[in-house]
């Protein structure tokens, strides 16, 4: 997923020179090109988060669309402030890349995951939030990104994810049916997918249909994930982030604006700091959101377990 | 410059008290400053110009010191100005860019104005456009980290279009810089990030507009020392006007002093 969304803006670069990169000193191996080739629009300010966003803001004010890229707890977190105050506030444009989703980097240690970053995320009002689940959704959310007047926050995993769309063509703000199934709807978003596809097979052996579903614009206000919910008994957000905060509150709130009565089972990390060491793989199986997890907690919904 | 700069401590102390805003001392600190920025440096007309020079307030708590600068200036209109701080009105105490097409940028929190200011810079720089861009921060405002991050990179960029002024009045929300933290030596902190350093007398416009002519092949700072409060005897050099409020009979003995 990094390597199409980084392909992507060099193509854009190619053609616009208006787009710069502002790099906080990451990406090793990922922007050696696109430095070579754009090394007018590439800036490797150094190891200053602060400094990248508020430069951005400048850069934005003066007419240039700018990508700040680094691993997500760098983009988000630490220049949450500037973010803020310099980004959002002040409406520009700016595409923030984190790479590093969930706990992605895992055993990394927990100041390298992002687990906490979409609840950050939200309580901008004009940011768009994408958290794709494969290379389609993530040059999606890039498009997207690149031609919106708001800003954007894209969380990638990393690289090497696996091509679940058929399509290239998709419409990112709608949720995405990649299994269709019948009364237990799998909501999911970023890597997750392989773990709830998984899921889904193992539960076919159970006679359960479960549809399979991503929602990569975590904040759309397109109608077709609450119609989806409607067409469901049974709602499961998996996410490799805190339960509270994720695409689990963000569903709650909206069946809760909209008047929608629907229970939703949140399958995700505790809100509690990781101390557990081991990999992405591990990190899931411990926390309860792996593939069986995600099996035995539909299961115990249904009273099969 | 001495009429203009009156006028606008006056005004500034008149908003003060209809507002009953605090950051008073904040906003008179830094009047000669804007004036001489404003009335003898800056490429900014009316209407506004594209290719202008821009001032970013960082210190964005002095914004009474800006919108009683820009109304003098022609750029604000009295009803404008007088909306500051009201119910429903038309200027914050912290400035908001999409209140007046002459505020630059939406500040308030401190340390944001110098990275802002790197960036205009550099993208002018990128443009081939020849403005400038002045960034005014406090001498507290020093205390932040992200001054720092970009006063390592400014020259590195080579921004020779970057100049910021500090205002040094040594009084900050609840002590004096100097006191707080290493303050001094300063010049020299900024020399060695690679800055071209002078300090000059903050209230003397043409030390002001000179420091701010210099060529320099690099970005400038100008350590304006300062007094705060200046203009009104019973405010100048007082902890207590960073948040005091102006009432009534303060505000006749302070445009009687500024009438003299």
């Amino acid at each position: 997923m990094r390597n199409s969304v980084a392909n992507l803006i060099k193509e854009k670069a190619k053609t616009d020179k208006n787009l710069f990169l502002i790099t906080g000193d990451a990406g090793l191996g990922v922007w050696d090109t696109f430095k070579l080739e754009h090394s007018r629009q590439y800036i490797n300010p150094g190891v200053n988060e602060s400094l990248c966003v508020g430069m951005a803001a400048g850069m934005a004010l003066m007419g240039h669309k700018v990508i700040y890229y680094n691993i997500a707890p760098f983009v988000i977190m630490r220049p949450y402030e500037q973010i803020r105050n310099d980004i959002c506030y002040q409406e520009l444009p700016v595409i923030l890349v984190g790479t590093g989703s969930g706990v992605t980097y895992a055993p990394a240690g927990m100041t390298h995951y992002a687990v906490e970053d979409i609840g950050i995320a939200r309580t901008m009002p004009n940011l768009n939030i994408f958290s794709p689940a494969d290379p389609i959704e993530a040059r999606a959310s890039f498009e997207y990104a690149y031609s919106s007047k708001n800003p954007s926050y894209i969380r990638l995993p990393k690289s090497g994810e696996p091509t679940i769309h058929i399509s290239q063509e998709i419409d990112i703000t709608k949720l995405q049916i990649i299994k269709p199934g019948k009364d237990v709807l799998l909501l999911t978003h970023s890597s997750m997918i392989e773990e709830v596809q998984k899921a889904q097979t193992a539960l076919k052996s159970e006679n359960i249909n479960a549809t399979v579903a991503t929602m990569p614009m975590l904040n759309s206000k397109d109608s077709s994930l609450l119609n989806a919910v409607r067409q469901h008994t049974h709602i499961f957000v998996c996410e490799e982030h805190f339960a509270s905060g994720g695409l689990g509150s963000i569903l709650i709130d909206r069946l809760n604006t909209e008047g929608v009565l629907k229970q939703v089972h949140k399958i995700a990390i505790k809100n509690k700091y990781i101390h557990a060491i081991g990999d992405r793989s591990y990190i899931r199986q411990y926390y309860g959101i792996d593939s069986k997890s995600i099996n035995k907690s539909v299961l115990k919904a249904l009273k099969r377990g | 410059m001495d009429t203009i700069v009156k006028n606008i401590r006056k005004e500034i102390l008149n908003i003060a008290y209809l507002s009953k805003s605090p950051h008073v001392g904040s906003a008179l600190s830094c009047v000669e400053i804007l004036s001489t920025l404003y009335f003898k440096v800056l490429n900014i007309k009316k209407p506004i110009n594209i290719d202008r020079d821009r001032f970013i307030l960082s210190k964005a708590h002095a914004a009474m010191a800006l919108y009683a600068t820009l109304y003098h200036k022609g750029f604000l209109e009295k009803k404008g100005l007088y909306g500051y701080y009201q119910n429903g009105g038309t200027l914050p105490a912290h400035t908001d860019r999409f209140t007046h097409e002459y505020v630059e940028i939406s500040a308030g929190s401190l340390g944001h104005g110098l990275p802002i200011g790197l960036g205009i810079a550099h993208a002018m720089k990128l443009q081939g456009n020849g403005s400038n861009v002045f960034v005014l921060m406090g001498d507290g405002e020093m205390q932040e980290g992200s001054i720092w991050e970009a006063a390592m990179l400014a020259p590195k960029l080579n921004l020779t279009n970057l100049t910021v002024f500090v205002d040094h009045n040594n009084l900050q929300g609840y002590g004096r810089a100097t006191e707080l933290v290493e303050f001094y030596p300063v010049e020299e902190k900024w020399q060695s990030f690679g800055w071209d350093t002078q300090t000059i007398n903050g209230h003397d416009s043409n030390a002001i507009e000179n420091a701010t002519n210099k060529k320099s092949d690099k970005p400038k700072a100008i350590i304006c020392k300062t007094t705060k409060g200046k203009g009104v005897s019973f405010m100048e050099n007082e902890l207590k006007w960073h948040y005091y409020i102006v009432t009534k009979e303060h505000l006749e003995k302070a445009i009687n002093e500024l009438s003299v």
